[in-house]
């Protein structure tokens, strides 16, 4: 059993929040931001939900939902508040916002200081557009706490003292690993984890009206967020398919594979030689078109 | 009605259910309208036209607002054989402006919008809910429904069944008689992208302009009528198939529409076309025949679950009557809870409204229609009687001389075996019904 490591002491757990990623799913230009026919949350979303009322029934503690997106997005928080969730909170965000900017604002909204605390966050694993299932792992990050991503199970009966959370993960080639995970901690659901529950009548008439609060965030821009820097890539070049029947070994000399680098050699010269050389080789290699002379 | 959790529960968020909610709400009563999908209209498989000349009773200049696709300026009334096609067409640039005429609308669309006035007026629209049955007191009156949702039941003063063609409600409650599949047509559709340009240029149309084909013939043998609609980039394409005849020949529909689509006179129009969606769908066809009682205690029904659709060859419509049914049955509901009585006595205001109105003197006008639209001779035997003749007429046979109508009519009629007694049977039908 392997036991996902937490910078914080175990403590009896005081709330949990599920982090619902709506995605308004019709994608024509001039469509309006708030039209909420055809958007909705991933079936990782919804067993997130159901995990996050399991447990908060099961260690009586309240259960807050947040979304980010724009006004569209509230009609997900009301229904995460007719299947029992006993707050919802929206950050007014872009419908595509950053995926690093909402998990730092969701990470904001459920930290123990600035805003509603939650000691448990729930997510899903992927979302119904980009579906990276990378928001949890940057809250974990914001959060210094424990994750424990992409979830097949998750054990709801266990008591809240515990201040831990049983869970199973999925491994390469057929594996499980059952992880301990402490609280404070983040956790991502696959969609099979739960099935929703079915809203009572009443709190779903109720939800209709029940307030959302509403946390306006700055724009990322205003965050100092540092610009996406990407490693170089070479472009890509044309080869002659090589001859012969092996299919391998065309693969090898195709791919270079097992081959020794043939191209390495080591000179010593000035810094500006030295440039100027490097700059010659990449050229004659074909990593550098002619119009980057 | 101290018990009750809300004064009207109204089931089905469609046309009807929208305007009886509009009525209900504007009036200040409680109301909950229930809706199995998870929006408005998300269900819908329309591709026709709508009349909404009644929504200026309850949403003044509608048209400013409402998300139509085009405003119908062309009708075409197409007679079809295999090999000919008889149209009569019709345009009006009249029908282009205010206050407009029909349109063409997505009902997704339509009816999310309309469900979004009576929210406005202050309507509870619930979505992903289904009506599973109803409550009733000891007396055997309706005091609510039952949903699919856990604690589901909802008690209210009135319910107003809205619930669309087969209404489980206004079966369960007993106003309908026996199912007669007779009653029924199956229609189907095809909806078929092509740009707007290319459907302006097909259909003689410019802007928000539009055209409506409604025909006769082209549905493989199967009594019923095809269509053709446009909208801004899409084409509904597809049949109206009376049930026990498609049954009886056991012809797959969209069969059916892939032989009006190959028609000479349709494939020009559809050519290229990329199908988007195929979709089938029930219609109270029969009229005021097959039309439930329309009020129970603590009950009405509005819209199809009323099986209030004209189906009458020329005129076919189906949503102003859903619209208006569902205003009048709000307003009788607002009338019955202030006199604390909404006993079927109580809710007469409801039959006597439509009686007054178009809704029921359309559909009493018209109730020889829709028997004779489907009948055998008008299905299989007058478009050919009409086609050939026009063929003979037109046809220039020299060096024989041009005959006379009365002629080839006779000559056609005696080929085609149809006897005078019927011929003239089915116009005295027609003059009755039509004018």
């Amino acid at each position: 059993m392997t036991t996902a490591t937490s910078s914080s002491p175990s403590a009896p757990t005081a709330s949990i929040a599920v982090c619902l990623k709506w995605t308004a799913a019709r994608d024509d230009a001039g469509a309006d931001p708030d039209d909420d026919r055809f958007a909705g949350v991933s079936a990782a979303d919804r067993a997130a939900l159901e995990v996050a009322l399991r447990l908060g029934e099961r260690w009586g503690v309240p259960v807050t939902a947040l979304a980010a997106g724009p006004a569209g997005a509230e009609r997900t928080l009301r229904d995460a508040i007719a299947a029992g969730a006993d707050r919802a909170v929206r950050l007014d965000m872009d419908a595509d916002a950053d995926s690093r900017d909402v998990a730092f604002e969701l990470a904001q909204a459920t930290a123990p200081t600035g805003g509603p605390c939650a000691d448990l966050v729930l997510c899903g694993d992927y979302s119904l557009d980009r579906g990276s299932g990378s928001v949890p792992a940057f809250i974990a990050h914001h959060r210094s706490a424990a994750q424990a991503l992409g979830l097949v199970s998750v054990d709801t009966d266990g008591p809240a003292a515990d201040g831990v959370v049983r869970a199973v993960r999925r491994l390469d080639g057929g594996r499980r690993e059952l992880l301990e995970v402490p609280v404070p901690g983040v956790l991502s659901v696959e969609g099979s984890v739960a099935s929703l529950r079915r809203a009572p009548l009443r709190r779903a008439l109720a939800s209709r009206t029940a307030p959302i609060e509403v946390i306006r965030t700055p724009p990322a821009h205003h965050r100092g967020a540092p610009a996406i820097v990407t490693p170089y890539r070479p472009r890509a070049r044309v080869m002659a398919a090589p001859a012969g029947d092996d299919v391998l070994a065309r693969l090898r000399r195709l791919t270079d594979a097992g081959a020794a680098p043939a191209r390495g050699e080591t000179v010593e010269l000035a810094p500006a030689d030295a440039a100027r050389r490097i700059v010659e080789a990449l050229r004659d290699w074909g990593y550098l078109a002619d119009h980057d002379r | 009605m101290a018990d009750v959790d809300v004064d009207v529960v109204v089931v089905g968020a469609g046309p009807a259910g929208a305007c009886a909610a509009i009525e209900l709400a504007r009036a200040g009563r409680s109301v909950v309208v229930l809706e199995r999908g998870p929006f408005p209209g998300s269900k819908n498989m329309y591709g026709g036209v709508v009349y909404p000349r009644i929504l200026d009773e309850l949403i003044p200049r509608w048209w400013e607002e409402a998300p139509i696709q085009r405003w119908v300026t062309r009708r075409s009334t197409m007679v079809l054989t295999p090999t000919q096609a008889l149209t009569v067409d019709f345009r009006s640039q009249a029908w282009g402006a205010p206050p407009y005429n029909g349109a063409t609308a997505y009902r997704p669309d339509f009816d999310h919008w309309l469900a979004g006035h009576a929210e406005a007026a202050g309507a509870q629209l619930l979505c992903s809910t289904t009506v599973v049955g109803l409550l009733r007191d000891p007396g055997g009156r309706v005091v609510g429904v039952r949903t699919d949702r856990p604690d589901g039941d909802l008690r209210a003063g009135l319910v107003i069944a809205c619930d669309g063609v087969n209404s489980f409600v206004a079966k369960e409650a007993g106003l309908y008689g026996p199912v007669d599949a007779a009653n029924y047509t199956l229609g189907v559709k095809e909806t078929l992208a092509l740009p707007k340009e290319v459907i302006d240029e097909r259909f003689g149309v410019r802007g928000r302009e539009g055209v409506d084909i409604e025909i006769l013939g082209g549905t493989g043998g199967v009594n019923g009528g095809g269509f053709v609609y446009t909208n801004l980039d899409t084409l509904a394409v597809g049949a109206v198939l009376k049930l026990p005849k498609l049954a009886a020949q056991g012809t797959r529909p969209e069969e059916i529409i892939a032989g009006l689509k190959a028609h000479p006179a349709i494939a020009p129009l559809v050519e290229g076309a990329e199908l988007k969606e195929y979709s089938a769908h029930l219609i109270p066809e029969a009229g005021l025949a097959m039309m439930p009682k329309l009020a129970g205690d603590g009950l009405l029904v509005a819209g199809d679950a009323a099986a209030m659709c004209l189906a009458a060859g020329i005129w076919l419509e189906g949503v102003n009557f859903a619209m208006a049914s569902g205003m009048y049955a709000g307003r009788a509901a607002i009338e019955a809870l202030s006199r604390n009585d909404v006993s079927t006595e109580g809710l007469a205001g409801y039959e006597r409204r439509l009686s007054e109105t178009f809704v029921l003197r359309d559909h009493r006008k018209l109730r020889r229609a829709p028997h004779l639209v489907l009948s055998d001779r008008v299905q299989h035997l007058y478009p050919e009687l009409i086609t050939s003749v026009v063929e003979r007429m037109f046809r220039v046979d020299n060096p024989n001389p041009k005959p006379g109508l009365r002629r080839i009519v006779e000559s056609e009629r005696r080929r085609l075996g149809i006897r005078r007694r019927d011929l003239a049977r089915d116009g005295l039908d027609g003059l009755r019904s039509f004018g």
